[in-house]
């Protein structure tokens, strides 16, 4: 079990107006986690965002950091804001400068990095988030995409182990937000913890690791997605609607098919339950799903996979795979819910190549494991 | 959100890659031979060899310039219109008396004054388009950084010019949804709207000014701004163009000092 990085002790805070935005939450954070912020607007989640990386103090109770409580002097806060990044709803309201590269430099050149390890820190975050060559690009030109990317570099600038996100996708088109969330778990894959508030909760179920539903400033329900989430009362009373697949699963046990106990969380579960419901087996050879790392190998590897594999499916995980393909002039058949997609195309024994990061081909030979595991149907998998 | 603005041309220009010091002294050195010419020649190459430059090098689309010019050209016209009818000389074409206290007249001193005065304007406001439209704001933070200026103004001036842009932002924004219920149908209605905009877009840059605070505090900031260093050296061949073009154009000056129209 990974050790706590963030405690709430019975913590109330209220507006100088007057409005009890949190009253006595208590949870705990761990590290590593995805955790997910849920409830409707008012519910207290901003503040209590805020609260993370010392912006908004808390009235009573006490907030713990790494097991120490938070303290509100100016260094402590420096030392507290290095290492919890903030992402805010508007990135407007969070890129100060005139440029990106002075944006993204904001952060570290305030922490006294010397010149030449801002620029290095600068070419990385932005290398990162994909936004290699905007330099000297004016925010006010950016799309509301690109721009959230940029507020995200300047906070991994500054190398925080965690990352909190006020509603992270808000504003932005259906790719966009895919992308985001994409990013997310490459960031949480490189040993981040992410919090994230949202009132979106079809994108916290299938992504958060754990769920916490805020109403009125009280923690309603706190764990994984498919209990939190779970419970209609509860989620009436949030105001919010419970996500399609879980409200399927319950409507076909309402009906007594026999399910797995196991809810989906994915399309992927959901079809792989239906398989198992009406006893479907959709081919009796899975295809195989093959992995090319863009750091490691070259196009020459894609090119020799098309000719082997002519009708195979092709999807892209992160922006900088994106861009490579873009590069390479092809088209993509995926380019969010790779994995799954492809796991999908191998249930019906088609072949399937999933261009991506090193870093994230540990991800991929991962979830198709896991997959197997759980479902006792193996689908291989390989490097390119 | 808004219209496409001069700093966004400039951000987009074909010259935008060559070095900021290049191109600033261009303008600043075009301006300088316009005021030491004597004669119409000289300011009159120097607008049109920018002129040819913005529209040919930094590919700035013909009609936007034009647009551009239009307000200093007109300017300029209705001086020169000034100056040939009250400015006197010897060799007389035309003359009018309306009062006793006022003549008009052409002469070959007013018209050689006119052409003088008009193609200085035009040199001139070439060069100062010239850096409006090839040197975005953003790099002339790193020459004012360079020149130093003292720190605080630059990072004033930087804060200021990425709040002009939300401000602007929200300007649209208010006074479109002003139009869409009828703002501005009448007078009055107009003369409200319009304080009511004022007003809303002044307590959005309270809440922005704060928001920014915020942000910096976020990301630790100790009074400590960066800024990207000019990332171009200066290459061969644009200062040997320009030093081309200003030995070319001093030796103009110098040929033709004494030229006159007529």
């Amino acid at each position: 079990m990974s050790s706590i990085i963030f405690e709430a002790r019975e913590i109330h805070y209220r507006y100088p107006h007057g409005m009890h935005a949190i009253r006595g939450i208590s949870f705990h954070i761990r590290k590593g986690e995805k955790i997910a912020l849920v409830g409707p607007n008012g519910a207290g989640k901003s503040t209590l965002m805020l609260m993370l990386n010392g912006m908004v103090r808390p009235d009573e109770g006490t907030l713990l950091f790494d097991n120490l409580p938070v303290s509100y002097d100016r260094a402590s806060l420096r030392i507290l804001r290095k290492r919890v990044g903030f992402v805010l709803q508007n990135p407007d309201r969070q890129i100060i400068a005139p440029t990106v590269y002075q944006d993204v430099a904001f952060g570290p050149t305030n922490l006294g990095y010397s010149g030449d390890e801002v620029r290095r820190v600068v070419k990385e975050s932005l290398r990162y988030v994909g936004l290699e060559g905007f330099e000297r690009r004016p925010p006010h030109q950016l799309s509301g995409g690109e721009k959230k990317r940029v507020a995200i570099a300047g906070v991994l600038a500054m190398d925080p182990d965690v990352l909190v996100f006020d509603e992270p996708t808000s504003g932005l088109d259906p790719s966009g937000s895919e992308d985001i969330i994409e990013l997310l778990d490459e960031l949480n894959l490189a040993g981040k913890t992410i919090i994230i508030s949202t009132h979106d909760i079809e994108l916290a179920y299938p992504w958060a690791d754990r769920a916490i539903l805020l109403v009125k400033g009280r923690i309603l329900e706190e764990g994984i997605p498919e209990i939190t989430f779970g419970n209609p009362e509860n989620i009436r009373m949030a105001s919010l609607s419970m996500p399609i697949l879980l409200d399927l699963y319950l409507e076909l046990g309402k009906r007594g098919f026999k399910l797995p106990e196991r809810k989906p969380r994915t399309v992927l579960d959901a079809l792989n339950l239906i398989d198992v419901a009406f006893q479907n087996l959709p081919c009796s050879r899975p295809g195989a799903i093959t992995v090319h790392s863009v750091d490691r190998s070259n196009e020459e590897c894609i090119m020799a996979w098309r000719r082997e594999h002519p009708g195979g499916a092709l999807g892209a995980m992160g922006t900088r795979a994106k861009q490579h393909a873009a590069e390479i002039n092809i088209p993509l058949d995926f380019t969010y819910g790779v994995i799954d997609k492809c796991i999908l195309k191998a249930l019906l024994g088609e072949d399937s190549l999933i261009i991506t990061t090193e870093s994230m081909v540990g991800r991929v030979f991962e979830r198709v494991r896991e997959f197997g595991k759980e479902n006792r149907r193996e689908v291989p998998v390989s490097r390119s | 959100m808004h219209d496409e603005l001069l700093e966004d041309i400039a951000q987009n220009n074909g010259l935008r890659e060559v070095n900021t010091w290049v191109k600033l002294a261009a303008g600043l050195g075009c301006i300088l031979l316009c005021l030491l010419s004597g004669s119409w020649v000289a300011p009159l190459f120097i607008g049109v060899v920018l002129s040819g430059t913005v529209l040919i090098l930094a590919r700035i689309k013909p009609r936007i310039y034009f647009e551009i010019f239009i307000a200093p050209f007109t300017f300029a016209f209705t001086s020169v219109v000034v100056i040939v009818l009250v400015t006197g000389g010897s060799g007389v074409f035309w003359s009018w008396d309306p009062f006793p206290w006022l003549s008009l007249s052409v002469t070959r001193e007013s018209i050689n004054e006119a052409v003088f005065v008009f193609s200085r304007v035009i040199g001139g406001m070439s060069a100062m388009i010239f850096i409006a439209l090839t040197t975005p704001m953003t790099d002339l933070f790193v020459v004012m950084r360079q020149c130093r200026v003292p720190e605080p103004v630059v990072d004033l001036a930087m804060f200021i010019y990425r709040s002009i842009f939300l401000i602007l932002d929200q300007l649209v924004l208010t006074y479109r949804a002003q139009v869409m219920r009828l703002g501005y149908g009448s007078f009055r209605e107009s003369v409200r709207s319009f304080a009511t905009l004022c007003g809303s877009v002044f307590i959005t840059s309270w809440g922005a000014g704060e928001d920014l605070i915020r942000a910096m505090d976020a990301r630790c900031y100790e009074g400590k701004f960066a800024i990207m260093g000019e990332s171009n050296r200066p290459k061969a061949l644009p200062v040997l163009a320009l030093c081309s073009f200003f030995i070319t154009t001093v030796l103009l000056l110098i040929l033709t000092k004494d030229f006159t129209v007529i």
